[in-house]
């Protein structure tokens, strides 16, 4: 039988918080006069002023997240994976919306995390990262060939639009999208490149004849993947990677005028009817 | 399974159709004659006529709803929008507050923070699949609620793990009583998806010790009003909003850094111990 009203009862679980929040990333140790002011930090345990002036920002980079320093090889790749996707280019959805606040006149300060929330998407942005690194981890050490045929046997080709057959695989506007394949090859010949990246190559060139490849996040996903990185932290670091471009393209254009990005005009601002 | 694509490589009609070009099939402004909303005249048929929130789910949904829906949503609302910053939406709003943001970054900031898989909107999604999968197992399997529950423990080594029937911090939940009241003042019908809801609850109540939460509740009874759970999810994509704002208010009228302010020593730190940077740079 079944009543038909809830109980109101409302207990507290008896779950134990913690009473102090724990970092083994980063300490702050107070000045003797001021309890809050921090008169010396470390990150896992290294002086920042001793990082400042002896390493790279990708080494701390790097060391902020794997917790411990790079070689020289891994912050190379890093510093290079960075340069090829440092701007996702004028077209892009999040670059536009950067641009959409910057001529609107959103607060400076907003542009950003505008553009990063656009480039939170899964087409073609940083929500694609996660699943395309458990993607290369489950699959590397399988023949990409043999991938390709499972993954042709059980996915439909969608009538319109691209194919992401897999994540950070795929078509680009029906077609290969050639600076992927450019920026893999030539990372692949850099010293730290990993069985991420060479099998990800493996797997494009048997998507090729179907006029499919890399796309950004999944080289972006099998550099990160060699390195070392975690699947949740992929995410936000493709996101920090594209960031001065998307920054770049907002503030070009915050102190124009409204006229200087276009306003689709009536006639082509179609009001579809069922 | 692959099908050959009837187009060659290459082949970018369908981008190039689209350039220079908005459709919609929502509506906008045609400038001179009106703006329109799923052909209502906005300033017509709408304002003045309809609540917000009405006009809220016609944005999310196509169809403008009776006026009765509308409210019970505005209703649960106000049970997903209070003002207590320790939870973790809120407290971002306050710390939006007491950082000098502006009221909208820190209220959008929150509502981004409740698109969670935990609480907020997000399980919203998994709350109504599991609702409708139910009564269609139950109408089609002809299995009882019972076993429904049974099979979810099965899955989880014993334990019924039911998005919408568990809460953190708390078990049992206010805001379903409520919303009961709600329904019943709206003069709304336990539907067949609520009905089941209410057999759930009964059974994880007496062998689980966990009840439904505001998520089952809505979930259910939003699938008795025909909506799907994508539906679910747009309309209630900012339904913590106004509990942010309260919190970011509150920090905001305080002495600026003064929300919850940690002491180095409060923190605790758990890493490396100290050690010397190798000199490596890269160039």
């Amino acid at each position: 039988m079944t009543s038909k009203t809830f109980s109101s009862k409302v207990h507290k679980r008896d779950d134990v918080y913690a009473t102090q929040t724990t970092t083994r990333i980063w300490q702050e140790l107070p000045s003797p006069d001021n309890p809050y002011i921090t008169s010396k930090s470390r990150c896992h345990g290294y002086d920042l002023m001793d990082l400042m002036q002896k390493r790279s920002f990708v080494d701390v980079l790097y060391l902020l997240f794997r917790g411990e320093l790079p070689s020289r090889d891994e912050a190379k790749l890093l510093e290079a994976l960075m340069i090829a996707f440092i701007n996702p280019g004028p077209r892009h959805p999040a670059t536009r919306s950067a641009m959409n606040a910057g001529v609107g006149k959103t607060d400076s300060s907003l542009i950003l995390p505008i553009a990063l929330s656009t480039m939170s998407g899964s087409y073609n942005g940083a929500g694609a990262l996660e699943e395309a690194m458990r993607f290369l981890r489950k699959h590397q050490h399988k023949p990409a060939t043999e991938v390709t045929a499972n993954l042709f046997s059980v996915t439909d080709r969608p009538e319109e639009g691209d194919w992401h057959v897999a994540p950070g695989f795929g078509s680009s506007y029906n077609g290969i999208d050639s600076m992927s394949s450019q920026i893999a090859e030539r990372l692949l010949n850099m010293e730290a490149a990993g069985s991420a990246l060479l099998w990800g190559q493996h797997f494009a060139n048997s998507l090729s004849e179907d006029g499919m490849g890399w796309l950004p996040s999944g080289v972006v996903a099998a550099v990160l993947t060699d390195l070392g990185f975690q699947p949740r932290a992929a995410v936000g670091l493709y996101q920090i990677i594209s960031a001065p471009g998307l920054l770049a393209h907002g503030v070009e254009l915050a102190n124009k005028s409204i006229t200087a990005m276009p306003f689709i005009a009536d006639e082509d601002y179609i009001i579809e009817t069922d | 399974m692959r099908t050959i694509s009837l187009k060659p490589i290459n082949d970018t009609m369908v981008w190039d159709q689209c350039r220079g070009k908005i459709f919609s099939k929502k509506g906008g402004w045609k400038i001179g004659s009106g703006v329109f909303s799923h052909g209502y005249s906005m300033m017509d048929d709408l304002v003045g006529e309809v609540s917000y929130t009405q006009v809220q789910i016609l944005n999310a949904v196509g169809t403008l709803p009776e006026k009765r829906v509308a409210d019970w949503i505005e209703a649960v609302c106000i049970c997903l929008s209070w003002p207590d910053p320790r939870i973790w939406c809120n407290q971002i709003g306050a710390l939006g507050g007491t950082a000098r943001t502006s009221v909208v970054a820190a209220t959008v900031s929150g509502v981004l923070a409740a698109d969670s898989t935990m609480y907020g909107s997000r399980p919203l999604l998994k709350g109504v699949e599991f609702i409708q999968k139910a009564l269609k197992q139950k109408q089609s399997l002809s299995i009882s609620a019972e076993e429904i529950v049974q099979r979810v423990a099965k899955k989880n080594r014993g334990k019924a793990t039911i998005v919408g029937y568990a809460r953190p911090i708390a078990s049992g939940d206010e805001r379903v009583v409520a919303m009961e009241r709600v329904t019943n003042q709206l003069g709304f019908e336990i539907g067949e998806h609520l009905h089941l809801a209410y057999e759930i609850n009964e059974i994880l109540t007496r062998d689980h010790r966990e009840s439904i939460n505001i998520n089952g509740y809505v979930s259910a009874f939003l699938s008795d009003q025909g909506y799907s759970a994508d539906q679910i999810y747009n309309i209630g994509c900012i339904c913590v909003s106004s509990g942010v704002t309260a919190c970011y208010v509150d920090a905001a009228d305080r002495v600026a850094g003064s929300f919850l302010p940690l002491r180095c020593d409060d923190v605790d730190y758990q890493g490396k111990p100290p050690r010397t940077v190798p000199d490596n740079k890269l160039c």
